[in-house]
């Protein structure tokens, strides 16, 4: 005789969210936000090797926080995605919207069907052009898709760091400003993260077709001092 | 295309090759058509700083196609490929090899190794070529970063890779284009003397292969001339490339038409 334990919908759902909710606050975070040629993303991650931010397309970048694992699958879906999509189609047609979306439907798929929820959030950036607008697209654990007016916090203490980040968030406006500001929100008001331990992609206009750029950790130097 | 995601015991890995395949992005044809342009010549040349490419720009089937195919595309920042043979297959093969090196890059955070690319390219040729009526030889050639000089890999039509010391050419044009440069090759040239040198050889090709295009002063366009160093892959200017191919017609025209001497 099977003795299967009756859950209500609604504890069910509770369960996995909070069980994603840990994984996700275990580990450290990450701030996207708008400057004036572009859109910079700042991870505080001490690895120099396991990259929380990375590149999908010439105008599109990926950050992911959480279990390193379970993200990094889904950042190599998205450059497969893209890179057929150009391929079959015209580069111009690789669109970020469309990547969130199917990034928002696994993640809600996974979380109600899969045997656990991911423990992970994303972040789809896209730099604007004459086609499409710049856009930082959030997707939550539970498949919540947010599109981010100017700036957008993943990860453990979120809420603190966005409150902070949006306290001086207008004074932000050239890349240099914009990343020593979300540094010290990520870092608050009692500690100081040093270079190393911090990873920094931009998009921004070169004047090539690709925009990403991974700075090192003498630009980054050069920026915040 | 929906998110393409694989159980780890299947994932394709960083090839988009293997990724295209499985996912019949990549036509496999077998049957065979009389639409296919052909006939070609490129060099690849060897010099101290890197190497340097000259290509013409005709597309050949029972009547001239196009004046102006860029046969000569840039794979990556420092990698140079050409293509000879079915004008369908050979673009569609650069724009694989462009977009492979720039995948294999975005998800291994790593460049492949020039040698890495040039084996890549292999088994594309191999299938194509023995499989279908449209062969495809293409010829790449690259400024090495690990060892800082320019290598030139050249292929059979049956995908075999060889590196070449000095030069390679691939395409109809290739006799006449191959005993200029037997005759006009050193070691350790300056980069001006390996793209003069590789421009006679083109002029000679196009002089004397029906289906390779030399300049063509009346419309102003002029075979592609690259040089790929430690800035990477570089075309030069319109202005210079007519002015050598100009530079050789005038000699050819006051020796009346005959070739000989050094450079000539």
């Amino acid at each position: 005789m099977s003795n299967f334990m009756y859950v209500a919908p609604e504890q069910m759902m509770k369960d996995r969210a909070e069980f994603a909710q840990k994984g996700i606050a275990r580990g450290r975070s990450l701030i996207a936000a708008m400057y004036d040629t572009g859109v910079v993303i700042v991870a505080e991650n001490p690895s120099a090797s396991l990259y929380k931010v990375s590149e999908i397309y010439d105008r599109i970048a990926f950050a992911g926080v959480g279990k390193y694992n379970e993200f990094d699958r889904l950042r190599e879906a998205g450059i497969r995605w893209a890179d057929s999509t150009g391929f079959t189609y015209s580069r111009d047609d690789v669109d970020a919207r469309a990547l969130a979306n199917y990034y928002a439907q696994y993640l809600g798929d996974t979380f109600t069907e899969g045997p656990k929820p991911l423990e992970v959030e994303l972040l789809v950036v896209q730099l604007g052009s004459s086609l499409r607008p710049t856009k930082i697209y959030r997707v939550a654990y539970e498949g919540t898709i947010a599109d981010e007016p100017r700036f957008a916090v993943l990860g453990g203490d979120a809420e603190t760091i966005r409150h902070r980040f949006q306290a001086t968030e207008d004074t932000a406006n050239n890349l240099s400003t914009t990343l020593r500001l979300a540094v010290a929100a990520i870092a608050g008001p009692e500690r100081e993260i040093p270079t190393a331990d911090l990873e920094v992609g931009i998009l921004e206009d070169r004047g090539h077709r690709r925009t990403f750029k991974r700075l090192t950790d003498d630009e980054v130097n050069a920026l915040r001092s | 295309m929906g998110l393409p995601l694989f159980p780890p015991t299947s994932d394709p890995g960083p090839s988009f090759l293997a990724f295209a395949r499985a996912h019949g992005l990549i036509t496999e044809t077998t049957d065979h058509s009389e639409l296919s342009a052909h006939a070609t010549t490129v060099v690849a040349l060897r010099y101290n700083g890197g190497v340097v490419m000259v290509g013409d720009r005709q597309a050949t089937g029972y009547y001239i196609a196009s004046r102006d195919v860029r046969k000569i595309e840039a794979a990556d920042h420092y990698t140079g490929i050409a293509i000879s043979g079915s004008a369908a297959r050979g673009l569609e093969f650069i724009r694989i090899a462009q977009l492979s090196f720039e995948h294999y890059e975005k998800m291994t955070d790593a460049s492949l190794s020039l040698e890495g690319k040039a084996n890549y390219l292999s088994p594309l040729i191999q299938n194509n070529n023995l499989r279908t009526p449209f062969t495809v030889v293409p010829l790449l050639a690259g400024f090495d970063l690990s060892r800082k000089i320019g290598r030139v890999f050249e292929y059979d039509g049956a995908g075999g890779c060889y590196e070449r010391s000095d030069f390679a050419v691939i395409g109809s044009g290739s006799p006449f284009a191959e005993s200029t440069l037997r005759l006009g090759f050193r070691a350790d040239m300056s980069r001006e003397d390996a793209l003069q040198l590789a421009a006679l050889a083109i002029y000679e090709a196009g002089d004397n292969d029906p289906s390779t295009g030399g300049p063509d002063f009346v419309r102003n366009l002029y075979p592609m001339m690259v040089c790929i160093d430690d800035n990477g892959f570089a075309e030069l200017d319109e202005a210079y490339v007519e002015q050598t191919f100009r530079t050789i017609s005038d000699r050819r025209t006051q020796s009346r038409g005959i070739a000989g001497g050094t450079l000539r």
